[in-house]
């Protein structure tokens, strides 16, 4: 008990930024980042598919997908204070591709976000970059996905639905990212006992960043059906009858 | 400073290092990450490092941006090498008293700890000076050659074409929010924050169909065209075959 409370000072006063639970380069050893990569190329694939059948009868679909993954780029760089951490965090923003264009794809343009990441800002890596597509990309988008869907089918409206995908695919995402790093670090530990100093190490910026996450996706659900209905209708995210009424 | 301006692509590409076939940079990169990742001490990550710093400052980027850019790894290095100094291994080096709790460190956690956080270092880096000796549209190329799939380089482009556009945007709208009190108070915050985001998507909407209907006028079927490769140099080929060997032999050693 008393490693974990320490732990958590710890974190409180360690100063500096941290980043949307990306893997940094060198943190995993080889033969993990090679597993990472192996269990994410079939998703990316996946999307891929997806998004040249999608593109076939719809030339406007592939610079779509490019902008939203420009978009969600943005999104996972600003700067949103942590006040229990005393720090700076940043949403990973794969709820909301998943919520607009699906799971699959939102896979992709998160592959692709993270590699410009890693690239030119150094967030995340390449050796990396399959453990952070698993998490951020499969974990956070089918999460994401899944809860909203859900909630919807329960009759939920569509910012509560948006606000629970977003919340929960944070969550989730800093839950697989834990395993990734205890999987990746532990050495001659025992796995568990690490993943919850892990878990616990991260709580103080990732449970209120869930929170804001949460906000920001049913933020972008409610102007996007205040303004654009028609766009959440024909990506499928309401039916036409709902288009036009009360949220 | 802002996001825009520490961008990588953002500085000055005209160096000997930017000269250098995309293709052999990155696969004398990928090379040395995986001999950074498989080796079992501290010297070889840190060599690395110190050289992949030299390159940097050759190429005249900032410290301060080079600095900047390796921020959030050392954070998260930081916070393993605490976890694996306090909280991993048998062999105590010291022990303290924090809050009234008794802590040790143990040396072996912190020999693991400093493994892994040199590797950190080492990987960074690397990747660090990819970033600043590389321009965006050859490091494209050079993916097109490692056969990644087109549809996958052609997202890539779009989105890096308009990423900077984007991050404008967004940096007026929050200003523009700041200005009218947008963030004061959590509730408030967390609105202006849902729609500065929504916003963006919006724009990215809007932005996608304008961008559709111009290429399409300029005669675009769906497909990208991609920068091809020139033929390898010889002297690009014997240089990197020479810093693999010496990293290979620094390695072993």
């Amino acid at each position: 008990m008393y490693s974990i409370v320490l732990v958590f000072i710890v974190l409180l006063v360690l100063p500096g930024s941290v980043f949307a639970m990306h893997i940094s380069e060198g943190i995993l050893p080889l033969n993990w980042a090679v597993l990472w990569f192996v269990l994410a190329l079939p998703f990316v694939a996946a999307g891929i598919k997806r998004m040249k059948d999608l593109s076939k009868n719809d030339l406007s679909f592939k610079p779509l997908i490019g902008l939203m993954a420009a978009v969600v780029f943005v999104i996972s760089l600003m700067p949103i204070p942590v006040p229990t951490a005393g720090t700076c965090s940043h949403p990973g923003g794969t709820a909301i591709p998943a919520i607009l264009v699906g799971p699959f794809i939102s896979v992709l343009i998160t592959a692709v976000a993270l590699l410009i990441q890693a690239l030119f800002f150094a967030h995340g890596g390449l050796s990396t970059w399959g453990a952070d597509i698993v998490s951020m990309g499969v974990v956070g988008a089918f999460t994401g996905y899944g809860i909203f869907k859900f909630l919807r089918r329960c009759n939920a409206g569509l910012g509560v639905s948006a606000f629970c995908a977003g919340l929960l695919s944070d969550w989730a995402i800093y839950l697989t990212t834990s395993v990734e790093l205890a999987s990746g670090i532990r050495g001659s530990e025992p796995f568990l006992p690490l993943l919850g100093k892990i878990v616990i190490a991260f709580v103080p910026t990732q449970l209120p960043l869930g929170i804001v996450e949460g906000a920001m996706t049913a933020g972008m659900v409610t102007l996007l059906y205040r303004r654009r209905a028609d766009l959440l209708v024909k990506l499928g995210v309401i039916k036409q009858e709902q288009a036009g009424g009360t949220l | 400073m802002s996001a825009y301006n520490c961008f990588s692509d953002n500085f000055n590409k005209e160096t000997f290092l930017s000269a250098i076939d995309a293709r052999i940079k990155l696969v004398v990169v990928l090379v040395l990450i995986i001999m950074v990742l498989s080796y079992k001490g501290v010297m070889f990550p840190l060599s690395v490092a110190a050289f992949s710093l030299l390159l940097c400052l050759s190429m005249r980027v900032p410290v301060r941006v080079v600095a900047l850019r390796a921020a959030q790894p050392l954070f998260i290095a930081a916070v393993i090498l605490v976890l694996k100094t306090f909280f991993s291994g048998q062999e105590i080096l010291f022990s303290l008293n924090l809050f009234g709790i008794g802590l040790s460190a143990h040396a072996d956690g912190f020999m693991e700890g400093i493994q892994i956080t040199s590797r950190i270092i080492g990987g960074v880096s690397l990747v660090v000076a990819l970033g600043f000796a590389t321009p965006f549209i050859e490091f494209v190329a050079a993916l097109s050659w490692l056969k990644v799939p087109k549809a996958f380089i052609e997202i890539m482009m779009f989105a890096y074409r308009y990423l900077f556009l984007f991050l404008d945007d967004a940096h007026t709208i929050y200003n523009a929010q700041k200005n009218r009190l947008g963030y004061v108070g959590l509730r408030k915050g967390l609105h202006s924050f849902g729609v500065l985001t929504g916003s963006l998507v919006l724009r990215g909407f809007e932005q996608s169909q304008k961008t559709a209907d111009a290429m399409v006028q300029r005669g675009y079927t769906g497909d990208m065209p991609i920068l091809k490769g020139e033929p390898f140099r010889t002297a690009e080929l014997a240089g990197a075959a020479l810093i693999m060997i010496a990293g290979g032999i620094t390695w072993m050693i």
